[in-house]
């Protein structure tokens, strides 16, 4: 009995591990894909696309809206001088700028309805004031603007105009 | 002594093999798991997990979301509510027909979208009627109803398709909700009921 210690103990030990691991990456290594899914259907890096609207035939991502006009904008902030700056145009109504981790989380919101917003954006290793930090390198921009109907999303295209995603450093 | 370390090699083995499968199961990784099974708010069978699309979420639903709900805004901006059964508690199925009924809810906008299980996408069909919202949905006073089918319904104003989906589920959005909503799910929301009005092979 006492010989099938060890090997149990390391079966304990190696599945809590595996476990936790899997828990643990399993966020990172679905949106590190997803956003190689997204440059490869054509999504900028550094600049909002201008987005078709979501229909069974155009979704890209899972559970995406029909009712809402997405727009994405990929980043990459390795460099910690570099701030990228998001702007999202006025639209009349509900609209918000959110961003998205590496590991898939929502770090930062802003609605806009009636108004527009810019945020600067700096990545983990940034010491910059002032602005707002991501907690890992590579992420994701989005921006959702109302538009359940053909008409109010070809107006939203238009609005898009006055949206930015640029890097202004280095 | 070979022996010994072919044992230890195994245990490990089988330890990883072990860790890596529960932690797909019980994450809902694995496809045969059901969304939402994780959550923790549950009113009249609408179920949702306030802590999605943050760093507060547990790693089991933070690695669920990742899969089915990537992108997924946090709570302060919307949350979502899931279902995926009718009345009796039977799976939402392409070949059945359901009547969706509600009121206001507390939100500045929702919608309620429908999503195959199999992988969480539209389904693929060109009826143009994958969703309903508060902005597009006809409405007496403060109520209405909706039919979930796969063909348009001849009486149905609202309707929402469920052409090549097989089995689905629905999402609902509140967007910019209510404060109490928040603090107070169970008591702020009264969810759309749905009740399935018949299958395909059902005796007439």
């Amino acid at each position: 009995m006492i010989r099938w210690i060890g090997p149990l103990a390391v079966f304990m030990i190696t599945a809590v591990g595996a476990h936790w691991a899997t828990l643990a990456y399993a966020p990172s290594v679905i949106m590190d894909r997803a956003l190689s899914t997204m440059k490869n259907r054509g999504i900028s890096e550094h600049a909002f696309t201008t987005p078709q609207r979501i229909t069974p035939q155009t979704q890209a991502v899972v559970r995406s809206s029909p009712d809402l006009f997405y727009s994405l904008c990929r980043y990459d902030l390795i460099d910690a001088e570099s701030v990228l700056r998001v702007t999202m145009g006025e639209w009349s109504d509900y609209q918000s700028l959110s961003f998205f981790d590496g590991n898939t989380n929502n770090f930062h919101r802003v609605r806009g309805e009636d108004k527009s917003v810019e945020v600067q954006l700096v990545g983990p290793g940034s010491t910059r004031e002032g602005s707002v930090q991501s907690p890992t390198a590579k992420g994701i921009v989005l921006i959702r603007r109302l538009a359940p109907t053909q008409a109010l999303f070809d107006q939203a295209k238009q609005v898009a105009a006055g949206d930015g995603c640029e890097l202004i450093a280095p | 002594m070979i022996t010994r370390a072919l044992t230890y090699g195994l245990a490990a083995i089988i330890g990883v093999g072990a860790g890596v499968t529960s932690a797909l199961l019980m994450s809902g990784l694995w496809s045969t798991k059901q969304p939402m099974e994780f959550s923790n708010i549950n009113v009249d069978g609408w179920v949702s997990d306030f802590a999605v699309g943050s760093e507060e979420a547990s790693p089991y639903v933070r690695a669920r979301v990742a899969r089915h709900g990537l992108l997924a805004l946090a709570k302060s901006e919307a949350v979502y509510f899931m279902r995926n059964v009718d009345e009796e508690g039977l799976p939402f199925s392409e070949a059945c027909d359901y009547r969706i009924s509600g009121g206001a809810l507390p939100a500045q906008w929702w919608s309620i979208t429908l999503y195959q299980t199999s992988d969480s996408m539209l389904p693929m069909n060109d009826d143009g009627a994958l969703s309903i919202d508060a902005t597009s949905i006809v409405a007496d006073s403060a109520s209405w109803t909706a039919r979930i089918a796969a063909e348009r319904p001849d009486d149905d104003a609202n309707w929402i398709s469920s052409r090549n989906s097989g089995g689905f589920d629905l999402l609902l959005r509140l967007y910019v909700p209510r404060d109490d909503l928040l603090e107070r799910p169970e008591t702020a929301l009264t969810p759309p009921s749905i009740e399935r009005l018949s299958c395909k092979g059902d005796a007439a």
